[in-house]
């Protein structure tokens, strides 16, 4: 236990120089825009030169980068930047929009890759050289290539009309417990909602979802291969275990890289956001960091950069405590 | 029948043919093969590495993975005197039934036999749980510290939680031992299972495993290539060249009577226990490859004794004195 708290203040320390690279990065990506933004938060060619003097002083825009950027941070990490495009503070809605569609979004779309990938990719392995391995070999292939906007299309042309998925909109319950819709659904056992949601968030998170499927149908494929020729395996048969049993000891030992692998998924997951939300007209983070982005407003930009990056960091946390359950052998 | 050279066996194989079928081309491992084991002795199989005595013991509950495959040949399995089962002609599920409870195994490398994310003390239950002598995990815990002080494990209640890291090469050749005990094994098959472990730690693996033998009536078939063991352990012994059995006799009868070549050549490659030898030999050439073998005896390549025959004509197992046997043409009047 001792060992697990300094394991995990070590691994908050090394936070902080991650966050730091990767709000910098956003900074100067966005920085480096021509044009001048004062001028473009102010209203563009017919601002005047007043209110464009006040964004200036106010954002200290005529301040060398590193002053910049330093006063940017400090207003996103005290709470307190307002976006001088939308004029609200940005972590409000970064917050608000995780939390409605977002998180619901990569939950589902997580939950895919678990509850398909992992045993497709047993059944692929258990299968080894047959028809059925030849078929999910080419379903995760196809996975891992295939434009998702592409897929998404057709496949919004083809189920929109059977009244399976809906577009517009993003439906929200009548009350609010933890703020999230999907997990106050389920708290109200509000199974109405509850499908009104999945209706409108079932097709976003499977397509999200395809190409980590077929990434893990294909590492847990050659994970479990390489685990099942392990020599305890032909003990296990000398000491006449069922198959069953056998896949089960297996399994756990093909756990550890498939674990590692779905942390990763889970940031691709939230980069991919940004693309299925613009394409389903999903009001969450991605489409937020896209207006962002189309409004140069760099503010809120690195907010919704800086949001992802913890959580992301927080899960890969989670998946090397995970490591230590799987394996005994690991010492932090 | 050939090859019932037993009175009361517990096991007969006789003409077993198993092929690998690998990419480079069909493996023929193992190469007409007979003989039988007493209930109750230690028997032997010696040779180089890759003549086959690894397979011809699994071979023994049809433990023979893809792309291996038994071709032919009769496996009969007494479990008491006078009660005959034919492996050949068992169900997947039957064999899984004498695997691990009746007829058990311990393999060379205790380091890689175990589950290395599960308790010694799991496995151990687990073992029996799948023989349906316990239903459930919890219930084999006083068994398995039963069995680990059976294997004189020390301080078995601790070790029982301990994972297979945790211990040492030895303590898990023990621990492997333990699992092989956990039911009602009748035969243990033991390959090689001290060849990864240092010399001190091998006496005593094999000193327990004479002991538990005596105490539980055990037959064992200990596989093995070190001539010192045979002297100290066996009580018959199946010499192997390259997928066939090319001789067979009591322990000290081998040593004091070698016939074929390459049992001689073999004995002269090792101290022998019974002889003092001032230098030792290797035996010139090396093991054929078993896609294209010497046709005839495949020992003839290397044989200093080979005559036209040999490389015609694979020679029978023959009966030479009392229960020697031996296949080569120098022995057969033809
Ligand atoms: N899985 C396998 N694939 C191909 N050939 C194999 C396999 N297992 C064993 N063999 C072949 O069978 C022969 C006998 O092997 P083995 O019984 O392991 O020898 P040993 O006497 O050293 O125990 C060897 O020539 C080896 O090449
Ligand atoms: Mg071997």
């Amino acid at each position: 236990m001792v060992d697990l708290r300094r394991f995990l203040i070590r691994r908050l320390i090394t936070f902080i120089p991650t966050l730091i690279g990767a709000t910098l990065l956003v900074y100067f990506v966005a920085a480096v825009v021509p044009g001048n933004p004062a001028k473009l938060w102010a209203g563009g060619e017919k601002a005047s030169a007043e209110v464009v003097q006040r964004i200036i002083e106010e954002y200290k825009l005529d301040e060398p980068w590193y002053v910049q950027y330093y006063y940017f941070m400090k207003m996103l990490l005290t709470g307190k930047a307002i976006s001088p495009v939308t004029h609200t503070n940005v972590w409000a809605e970064v917050l608000d929009r995780f939390k409605t569609v977002t998180l619901p979004l990569t939950m589902l779309s997580f939950m895919f890759i678990i509850l398909i990938g992992i045993p497709l990719g047993i059944i692929s392995a258990i299968k080894k050289d047959t028809v059925v391995d030849m078929i999910l070999r080419i379903f995760a292939l196809t996975g891992i290539s295939m434009p998702i906007f592409w897929l998404a299309y057709l496949l919004i042309a083809a189920l929109t009309g059977k009244g399976l998925v809906t577009l517009a909109g993003f439906p929200m319950p009548a009350y609010s417990i933890t703020g999230i819709p999907l997990i106050d659904g389920l708290l109200k056992g509000d199974f109405e909602y509850l499908s009104q949601l999945l209706k409108r968030l079932w097709l976003p998170s499977l397509l999200l979802s395809y190409a980590g499927i077929g990434v893990l149908v294909r590492l847990v494929r050659n994970s479990f291969l390489d685990a099942y020729s392990s020599d305890f395996v032909e003990f296990m048969l000398a000491r006449g275990f069922p198959r069953r049993r056998i896949y089960i000891h297996v399994l756990r030992n093909a756990l550890a890289p498939i674990v590692t692998v779905l942390g990763l998924q889970f940031g691709g997951l939230l980069a991919g956001a940004v693309i299925t939300e613009t394409i389903f007209g999903l009001p969450g983070m991605g489409s937020y960091m896209i207006r962002a982005i189309n409004n140069f407003d760099y503010l809120s930009l690195m907010a919704g950069v800086l949001y992802v990056a913890i959580i992301f960091m927080v899960v890969n946390l989670v998946v090397d405590i995970l490591y230590a359950i799987i394996d005994p052998r690991v010492r932090y | 029948m050939k090859a019932n050279r037993c009175r009361n066996p517990i096991i007969v194989v006789d003409d077993l043919y198993v092929n690998f079928y690998t990419y480079a081309g069909v493996v023929k491992a193992i190469d007409g093969v007979s003989f039988c084991i007493e209930r109750g002795e230690t028997y032997c199989l010696v040779g180089e590495t890759g003549c086959g005595k690894s397979v011809t013991s699994r071979a023994l509950t049809r433990l023979i993975l893809p792309p291996g495959k038994i071709e032919r040949g009769r496996i009969l399995y007494y479990p008491e005197p006078g009660k005959v089962v034919d492996i050949m002609k068992l169900s997947e599920e039957e064999l899984r039934m004498i695997r691990g409870d009746e007829i058990t195994y311990i393999f060379q490398d205790p380091g890689t036999a175990l589950d290395p994310l599960y308790t010694i003390g799991y496995q151990i239950s687990e073992t029996m749980l799948v023989h349906g002598y316990i239903n459930k995990i919890r219930k084999g815990v006083s068994r398995a510290i039963q069995l680990l002080k059976e294997t004189l494990i020390p301080d078995p209640e601790q070790r029982i939680k301990s994972y297979p890291h945790e211990l040492s090469g030895g303590m898990k050749q023990r621990a492997v031992i333990a699992t092989s005990l956990a039911n009602r094994p009748r035969l243990i098959i033991a390959d090689e299972p001290t060849t990864a472990l240092d010399a001190t730690v091998q006496a005593q693996i094999m000193e327990l495993l004479r002991n538990l033998k005596k105490k539980r009536g055990l037959t064992i078939l200990l596989i093995t290539h070190n001539m010192g063991l045979v002297a100290e352990m066996c009580d018959r012994v199946g010499v192997m060249y390259a997928g066939q059995l090319v001789e067979e006799a009591p322990t000290e009868e081998l040593f004091r009577n070698p016939l074929h070549p390459y049992t001689r050549a073999l004995l002269r490659a090792v101290p022998n226990p019974l002889r003092r030898i001032e230098k030792l030999e290797s035996i010139p050439g090396t093991v054929p490859n078993l896609i294209y073998p010497p046709a005839g005896c495949r020992f003839h390549p290397r044989c200093a004794h080979v005559m036209d025959t040999c490389k015609r004509q694979k020679p029978e197992l023959t009966r030479i004195g009392n229960k020697h046997y031996v296949s080569c043409w120098l022995y057969s009047r033809r």
